[in-house]
């Protein structure tokens, strides 16, 4: 077996692990990145398309926490992780969430200053703009709606760069923090999959992968390291740390932000080639209205969800049909656990009876909010859900979305490694060191104690970059 | 992918996935090939089992029609897991069919 020598490795290639690299890299520490999915150019492939479900996402999509109800999620699997598919939206950690983790997780130097110090640090090499002129109309409708109601509407920040014609581009990953990380002497090895820690005693000594080359075949390689960083996300992170014999706190409360989502169409064609980017706050952080992608495909998932029996005729102007959604922060969590001799770890995810009357309210609220902008008919992910046109037909939906009929998704994971000195509930003490190691740690989603209301990619980032630089001051 | 698998791909796909050269069939045969084993596993044996039943309610060689007149009777079974089935089916048959064009 060939052995690869490196001081720190670090497993994955996400907002967590590309920080993390980037930020030792350029203390002179000799790190390897190793990623578990391919390395794409930025543009291959066109956003929330069938090809880039094919090529970046894990499992090519086809993830579900199972449950009552079950939730499909969706992971990135390629350099960069799941910043290469995510919609971009941008949100500092707010000040409350970072004062209640700190209470109750016992967790040190969380405070708002220092947060704010490494948020600032971070967009200044990820561009943080607004859309430069008009918000597109499918996303001017959610601020339509919410202000005809009297409602907050705000629109979000998103991680672009706009050029001077107004055209966009998502800084992903793989175009800030992962060039940043190779300039600095960064070795990023894209198509390895850690298959399992190596440990001696309190020490990790690094980690058995297994690299997929250009003809397919696969090599089994020993990665030594002094130190090692598991990035991998909060089903993956988790996942490899039981593989490996962690379990103490690893994989329990995983959370995440249940969403349900709803086709609303017009009168008119609408633009479906961004995502939008206005979000109904009225009633966050507990509860937030947003859009999601609506290309061809996902119009004609959401209208078969509620009438399988309409498809042809409605997805013939499709044009006219946006896709929004509700998200809640729940009450409810869930679980990873790795099962042995399989890769991927069994999720599993328990929705509270408050969660599923939380969803409802947003449901109806969503459909205010579409019908007050001008939309005529609205498809709920409800299977046979009532299509409503009026505001007195939204009341159907509560009665509706029962655990049996609903149809819901999730991006946000987290969770499942919480940080702080509370060791009793938490997997890592609070810059990210699995507790009874002496080298290990873990940089990633998996450390946030909750989900947090809003895209975490914000939050995630800053605390990488606080972890690595703690990390160095050791 | 199958027997029961392809029977509901062809039901449901008609004929866009013979437009399309396969690639409707390409691609849910290629999800089930990504999915994690364990949810596979779960899939395989409930195209095992379901594909019995059908089978024998119609005379082994069941059509198109009657296909998917089982799949709407999954949709309504009691158990989650029988209800997830067809849906699962359907939301990948109908992702491939209406995101690529189909000449």
């Amino acid at each position: 077996m060939r052995t690869i020598d490196t001081e720190v490795l670090i497993i994955g290639s996400g907002a967590g692990g590309s920080v993390t690299a980037a930020r030792l890299a350029e203390a002179g520490r000799s790190v390897l990145v190793a990623e578990e999915g391919p390395w794409y150019e930025p543009d291959a492939h066109v956003p929330f398309s069938l090809d880039e479900f094919t090529a970046r996402y894990r499992h090519q999509g086809a993830c579900a926490a199972l449950g009552n109800p079950g939730i499909a999620f969706a992971e990135g699997r390629c350099v960069g992780g799941s910043t290469e598919i995510n919609s971009g939206l941008y949100h500092r950690l707010p000040g409350y969430l970072a004062a209640e983790w700190r209470s109750v997780y016992s967790i040190a130097d969380f405070d708002d200053a220092t947060l704010a110090r490494y948020a600032s640090e971070i967009e200044q090499t990820i561009t943080i703009s607004n859309v430069p002129g008009a918000a597109p109309p499918s996303s001017a409708v959610l601020h339509r709606g919410a202000t005809a109601l009297g409602w907050r509407s705000v629109e979000f920040a998103r991680v672009f760069a706009y050029d001077t014609n107004g055209r966009g581009t998502k800084q992903t990953m793989s175009r800030t923090m992962i060039p940043r990380a190779i300039a600095a002497g960064t070795v990023i090895q894209p198509d390895c999959a850690v298959l399992k820690l190596e440990r001696n005693a309190r020490r990790v000594t690094g980690a058995v992968a297994q690299i997929t080359l250009g003809d397919g075949s696969k090599e089994t390689v020993r990665i030594r390291a002094d130190d090692v960083f598991v990035c991998g996300g909060a089903i993956q992170s988790p996942a490899l740390l039981q593989r490996s014999g962690f379990r103490r706190n690893i994989g329990g409360g995983l959370k995440f932000h249940p969403t349900v989502k709803v086709a609303a169409r017009f009168t008119e064609p609408y633009d479906h080639d961004d995502v939008p980017m206005h979000r109904v706050t009225e009633f966050a952080p507990y509860l937030t209205i947003g859009g999601s992608a609506s290309r061809r495909g996902q119009v004609a998932l959401a209208i078969a969800d509620a009438a399988p029996d309409r498809l042809e005729s409605v997805i013939e102007q499709w044009e006219d049909t946006v896709v929004y959604y509700a998200a809640i922060r729940s009450q409810g969590s869930g679980r990873v656990t790795a099962i042995p001799g399989l890769r991927a770890p069994l999720v599993t995810y328990h929705m509270t009876d408050a969660d599923m009357s939380r969803l409802a309210r947003g449901l109806v609220h969503l459909g205010e909010v579409l019908l007050a902008a001008g939309a005529v008919e609205l498809f709920p992910s409800i299977t046979e859900g009532p299509i409503v046109s009026d505001r007195a037909g939204l009341g159907a939906w509560w009665d509706a979305l029962t655990r049996a009929r609903s149809k819901l998704m999730t991006v946000h994971l987290t969770s499942t490694i919480r940080m702080g000195e509370a060791s009793e509930r938490t997997g890592a003490d609070s810059f990210g060191r699995v507790w009874e190691t002496e080298n290990l740690y873990v940089n990633d989603a998996s450390l946030l104690p909750d989900a947090p209301g809003v895209n975490p990619q914000a939050a995630i980032m800053a605390i990488a970059a606080r972890n690595a630089d703690a990390y160095l001051q050791r | 992918m199958l027997w029961l698998e392809r029977r509901i791909v062809a039901a449901l796909a008609g004929s866009d996935d013979d437009r399309s050269g396969g690639a409707i069939s390409e691609f849910v045969d290629s999800s089930f090939r990504a999915m994690p084993q364990h949810l596979r596993l779960g899939v395989v044996v409930e195209s095992i089992g379901l594909g019995a039943y059908v089978r024998v309610r119609y005379l082994g060689r069941p059509t198109s029609q009657q296909i998917r007149t089982a799949l709407a009777g999954f949709e309504r079974f009691p158990l989650g897991v029988v209800r997830q089935y067809p849906q699962l089916l359907a939301s990948l048959v109908i992702f491939a069919q209406y995101e690529r064009p189909i000449p």
